[in-house]
C-alpha cells in the first residue's frame, strides 16, 4: 500500500488571504486590534506570515500603526486618505500626522522640524510635496506678516492666526471698520438702552471716539445678553464741552506754531493762516 | 514765569496804562520783589516816576507791598493778577447777566478803577446811567445803592484791606509802609450810608474832546464841599467769587450736555445752595440732602419728589461721576465732585484740541490711552482698531508734541531697549500745563496782530476821527445838511470800506483772545485743584 502524504492546505494560508482576513479583522474593529486578537482569530498562520502580511498592509497603507500601553495596535486607514498617501515614503508621513495634529492653529515649519528630528532640506522637499498633492496648505499668520504655517488643506484656519473677521486676506479691512463703526453709532443713535454681545470691539472703539459710554449693570441670569450676571449697557452720548476756545483761534491748530515769534520770519503781523481766518 | 506769561503781561499793562508802567510792571514781575531805590537803579527811571507807576500799579491790585526786616519796602509784582485783565469783559458780562445794567456798570467802573469807595462809586454809576436814559429822567442813588449792597451781599464785591488802627501805646517811629488787614466779618459789610440824589447829565458845556483822562473829571463835577462819610472803607472786585460762578457755569452746561434740562438745572440747584458752605477750593461740596434740594428747587420746575429722587440716582449713577451719593439720611445724601468735574473739563478741552489738530483718529488714540492709563504700541493697534502703520504714526506725532509720554518698564537690570516694555501714558497734569502755556502764547499773538492791523491803519483812523470831530462841531453850531455832507465825503467809499474791514478784523480778534481765555480758565482751574490736594 502506497502512503500519500496529503499536505492540509489550508483555505487561508494564501498571503493575500491573510491579508484580506486582517482587513476584515481591522473593520470589526475600527479602533484597532492587537498582534494578540490576530493570533486569536488565525492560529494556524505562523508568526512570520504573520508578519510579512502585516508589513505588506502597513506599506501599502491600508494600516495604521499605533502604539498603545498593552502594546502596538493595527488599526485600519480611512481609505480616502489610504488612497492620498500611496506613494509617500515614511517621512511624509510622518509630516503630515505632524501638522495634522497642531489642528486649525496651525504649526510652524521651524517646529515640524523639531518633533520630526528631519532636517531643514528634506523638511522644505517633504513640504514642497504635500503642498502640490493638496494635502496642506500654508497660511500666513496675521502677527507676524513673514511666518508661515502649515495646517490640513481642508481645515479653516483659526482666528488667532487670520485676525477674525476684521481682517480678509491679512490685511486689516479698515473701511469695514470704519463702516460698521459708524453703522453702529447710527443704530445706538435711535435706540435708548441696548445690550449687544459679538460687535463688542466695535462699541468700544466708539467709546474711544467719544460718542458712546457704556454701564454695568447686575441682570439676572437668563436674561438676554447678560454673562455672569452683569449686562453691559450703551447709549449714545453728546460731549461735554463744544470745541474748546483755543482751537476756535488759528494759532490752536498753527503747526509752525514754535517758530513763531514778533520780528521773525513767522509772526502774528505776518501770519497767513490768520489772514485767511480774518477774510472767513 | 515763562517767557510767555511776561511777554503777555507786558503787551497787557502796556495797551491799559501805558509805556512807563509797563517797564516797571514787567521788571517786577521778572526780577521779584524789590525795594523802590533799586527798581530806580535797574529800570533807569526817575524816582518820581516810578513813584508814579507804583501808584497805578498797587491801585489797581496788581503789585502789594511788604515791610521787610531793618524797615525796607519791598513791593512784588503779582503776574496771575495781571493775566486776569483778558478777563475783565467776561465778569462785566456776568453782572450784567445777574444784575441788568446797574450791576455791569458797577462792575466795570471797579474794574477800572481798582479800588473805590461806595458813595463815589455809586455817584458815578448814576450819572452814567443817566446819561443813557431819556431826557427828563435820572437815575436815582437809592436803586444803585441797592444794587451794590446785593452784590456785597453775595461776595461779588469786597473790602479791601484797612490801614490798622494802631494804639498811641506804640510810641516809636511810624513804619515806613502800612500794613494793611482786613476783618473776615468786615468783608462785605456795608456801611451804612444815605445816599441821596439823582444821577446828573453832563453839561454841554463840558462836552470836551473825548480824550478826557477818567481822573480829571471828578474835580469838575464835585459840587459838594462836604467831607465823603465812608472815606477810607474801598471796595475791589472780588475775583475769585466770579471764578467760582464760571466754574458752576461750565459744570451746569457739562451736565446739560450729558443728559438733559431737567438734571442741569438739579446741579445748578444743588451748587447755589453749596455756594456759602463750601470753600471754592474744596475738592467736594457738603452733603445735601435730597429733602433740602427738593425745597430749593426753583419755583417754575414742579416736578414730583420720586422723580428728583430718580434724577438724583441717575446722576450718582452716571459715569460722568460728577454728583456722588454719601449717605442715605434725609432721603439720600448728594454731594457734587468739584476735583473730578474740574479733571473732566480740562480733559475734555485737551481731547478737543487733539480732536481739531490731529483728526479723529488720533482722537481715539488719545481717549483710549487715556482711559487705560499704560498700553504698549501693539495694544494700542488692537483697541482703536486702527492699521498698525498709521497707528504709529498718530502716536509719535502726539509723542512729539508731549500730549502722550513714554514710560519704560525694563525687564533685566540694563535697561537694554530689547528688553524693556514701552508704555504710552497720559499725564493729564503736565500736558494741561503745556497746553495753557500754548494758550498764553496764542493770546500774545492775537493781541499784537490786533495791534499791527490798527497801526498799519493809523492815518486813516486818524483821518476819519478828525472828521468826525469836524461834523460834531458843525452840528452843535448847527451847520447845513449840505455842508455836513460834504466833510463826509471826505472819507472816500473804499476808505469807509477799509474801516468796515478793520472793525470787522480788531472785533473779531478781540472776541478770540476771550474764547481762548476760556480754555485758560478750565485748564488753571484744574492746575489749581490738583495743587491744593498734593
Amino acid at each position: 500500500m502506497a502512503e500519500v502524504k496529503v499536505k492540509l492546505q489550508l483555505p487561508d494560508a494564501d498571503p493575500v488571504e491573510i491579508e484580506n482576513r486582517i482587513i476584515e479583522l481591522c473593520h470589526q474593529f475600527p479602533h484597532g486590534i492587537t498582534d494578540q486578537v490576530i493570533q486569536n482569530e488565525m492560529p494556524h498562520i505562523e508568526a512570520q506570515q504573520r508578519a510579512v502580511a502585516i508589513n505588506r498592509l502597513l506599506s501599502m497603507g491600508q494600516l495604521d500603526l499605533l502604539r498603545s500601553n498593552t502594546g502596538l495596535l493595527y488599526r485600519i486607514k480611512d481609505s480616502q486618505n489610504a488612497g492620498k498617501m500611496k506613494g509617500s515614503d515614511n517621512q511624509e508621513k510622518l509630516v503630515y500626522q505632524i501638522i495634522e495634529d497642531a489642528g486649525n492653529k496651525g504649526i510652524w515649519s521651524r517646529d515640524i522640524r523639531y518633533k520630526s528630528n528631519l532636517p531643514l532640506t528634506e523638511i522644505n522637499k517633504i513640504l514642497k510635496n504635500l503642498e502640490s498633492k493638496k494635502l496642506i496648505k500654508a497660511v500666513k499668520s496675521v502677527a507676524a506678516s513673514k511666518k508661515k504655517v502649515y495646517m490640513l488643506y481642508n481645515l479653516q484656519p483659526d482666528r488667532s492666526v487670520t485676525g477674525g473677521a476684521w481682517y480678509s486676506d491679512q490685511d486689516f479691512e479698515s473701511e469695514f471698520v470704519e463702516v460698521l463703526n459708524q453703522q453702529c453709532f447710527k443704530f445706538l443713535q435711535t435706540k435708548v438702552e441696548l445690550s449687544m454681545e459679538d460687535i463688542e470691539t466695535i462699541l468700544n472703539t466708539l467709546i474711544y471716539d467719544g460718542k458712546v459710554e457704556m454701564t454695568i449693570i447686575a441682570a439676572k441670569e437668563g436674561t438676554v445678553g447678560s454673562v455672569d450676571g452683569h449686562m453691559k449697557l450703551y447709549r449714545a452720548v453728546n460731549p461735554i464741552i463744544p470745541p474748546t476756545g483755543l482751537v476756535r483761534a488759528p494759532c490752536g491748530l498753527c503747526p509752525v506754531f514754535d517758530d513763531c515769534h514778533e520780528g521773525g520770519e513767522i509772526s502774528p503781523s505776518n501770519c497767513i493762516y490768520m489772514t485767511e481766518w480774518l477774510e472767513f | 514765569m515763562t517767557q510767555a506769561e511776561i511777554k503777555l503781561c507786558s503787551l497787557l499793562l502796556q495797551e491799559h496804562f501805558g509805556e512807563i508802567v509797563e517797564k516797571i510792571g514787567v521788571h517786577l514781575i521778572r526780577t521779584g520783589s524789590q525795594p523802590i531805590r533799586v527798581i530806580v537803579h535797574d529800570t533807569r527811571t526817575s524816582l518820581d516816576q516810578v513813584k508814579k507807576a507804583l501808584c497805578v500799579l498797587i491801585q489797581h491790585n496788581l503789585v502789594i507791598y511788604q515791610v521787610h526786616r531793618r524797615g525796607m519796602v519791598e513791593y512784588e509784582a503779582q503776574c496771575s493778577r495781571v493775566l486776569r485783565m483778558l478777563r475783565y469783559p467776561r465778569y462785566i458780562y456776568t453782572a450784567k447777566t445777574l444784575y441788568n445794567d446797574t450791576g455791569e456798570l458797577i462792575v466795570e467802573e471797579l474794574l477800572l478803577n481798582g479800588k473805590m469807595t461806595m458813595s463815589a462809586l455809586v455817584k458815578k454809576v448814576a450819572d452814567r446811567l443817566t446819561e443813557t436814559m431819556e431826557d427828563g429822567k435820572t437815575m436815582d442813588y437809592a436803586e444803585v445803592s441797592c444794587t451794590f449792597v446785593r452784590l456785597a451781599d453775595t461776595h461779588f464785591v469786597q473790602r479791601c484791606p484797612l490801614v490798622h488802627a494802631t494804639e498811641n501805646s506804640d510810641p516809636g517811629p511810624p513804619p515806613p509802609a502800612p500794613t494793611l488787614v482786613i476783618n473776615e466779618k468786615d468783608m462785605f459789610l456795608v456801611p451804612k450810608l444815605s445816599l441821596i440824589g439823582k444821577g446828573k447829565r453832563r453839561r454841554s458845556s463840558e462836552d470836551d474832546a473825548t480824550g478826557e483822562p477818567k481822573a480829571k473829571r471828578p474835580k469838575h463835577t464835585t459840587d459838594n464841599k462836604e467831607p465823603i462819610p465812608d472815606d477810607g472803607i474801598y471796595w475791589q472786585a472780588n475775583l475769585d467769587r466770579f471764578h467760582q460762578h464760571f466754574r458752576d457755569q461750565a459744570i451746569v452746561s457739562a451736565v446739560a450736555n450729558r443728559m438733559d434740562q431737567t438734571s442741569s438745572e438739579i446741579v445748578r440747584t444743588m451748587l447755589r445752595m453749596s455756594e456759602v458752605t463750601t470753600p471754592s477750593s474744596a475738592p467736594f461740596t457738603q452733603p445735601l440732602s435730597s429733602n433740602e434740594i427738593f425745597r430749593s428747587l426753583p419755583v417754575g420746575y414742579n416736578i414730583s419728589k420720586q422723580v428728583l429722587d430718580q434724577y438724583l440716582t441717575l446722576l450718582a449713577d452716571d459715569p460722568l461721576e460728577f454728583v456722588g451719593k454719601s449717605g442715605d439720611s434725609g432721603g439720600g445724601m448728594y454731594i457734587i465732585n468739584l476735583h473730578k468735574a474740574l479733571g473732566s473739563l480740562a480733559t475734555a478741552s485737551l481731547e478737543s484740541v487733539v480732536q481739531e489738530r490731529f483728526g479723529s483718529r488720533c482722537a481715539r488714540i488719545f481717549r483710549l490711552v487715556l482711559q487705560k492709563k499704560h498700553l504698549e504700541q501693539k495694544q494700542v493697534e488692537d483697541f482703536a482698531m486702527i492699521p498698525a502703520k498709521e497707528a504709529k504714526d498718530m502716536l509719535y506725532k502726539m509723542l512729539s508734541e508731549n500730549f502722550i509720554s513714554l514710560q519704560e518698564i525694563p525687564k533685566t537690570p540694563d535697561h537694554a531697549p530689547s528688553r524693556t516694555f514701552y508704555l504710552y501714558t497720559v499725564n493729564i497734569l503736565s500736558a494741561a500745563r503745556m497746553l495753557l502755556h500754548r494758550c498764553y502764547k496764542s493770546i500774545a499773538n492775537l493781541i499784537e496782530r490786533r495791534q499791527f492791523e490798527t497801526k498799519e491803519n493809523k492815518r486813516l483812523l486818524e483821518k476819519s476821527q478828525r472828521v468826525e470831530a469836524i461834523i460834531a462841531s458843525m452840528q452843535a453850531t448847527g451847520a447845513e445838511a449840505a455842508q455836513l455832507q460834504e466833510i463826509e465825503e471826505m472819507i472816500t467809499a473804499p476808505e469807509r470800506q477799509q474801516l468796515e474791514t478793520l472793525k470787522h478784523n480788531v472785533n473779531k480778534l478781540d472776541a478770540s483772545e476771550i474764547q481762548v481765555d476760556e480754555t485758560i480758565f478750565l485748564l488753571e482751574s484744574y492746575i489749581e485743584s490738583t495743587m491744593k490736594r498734593q
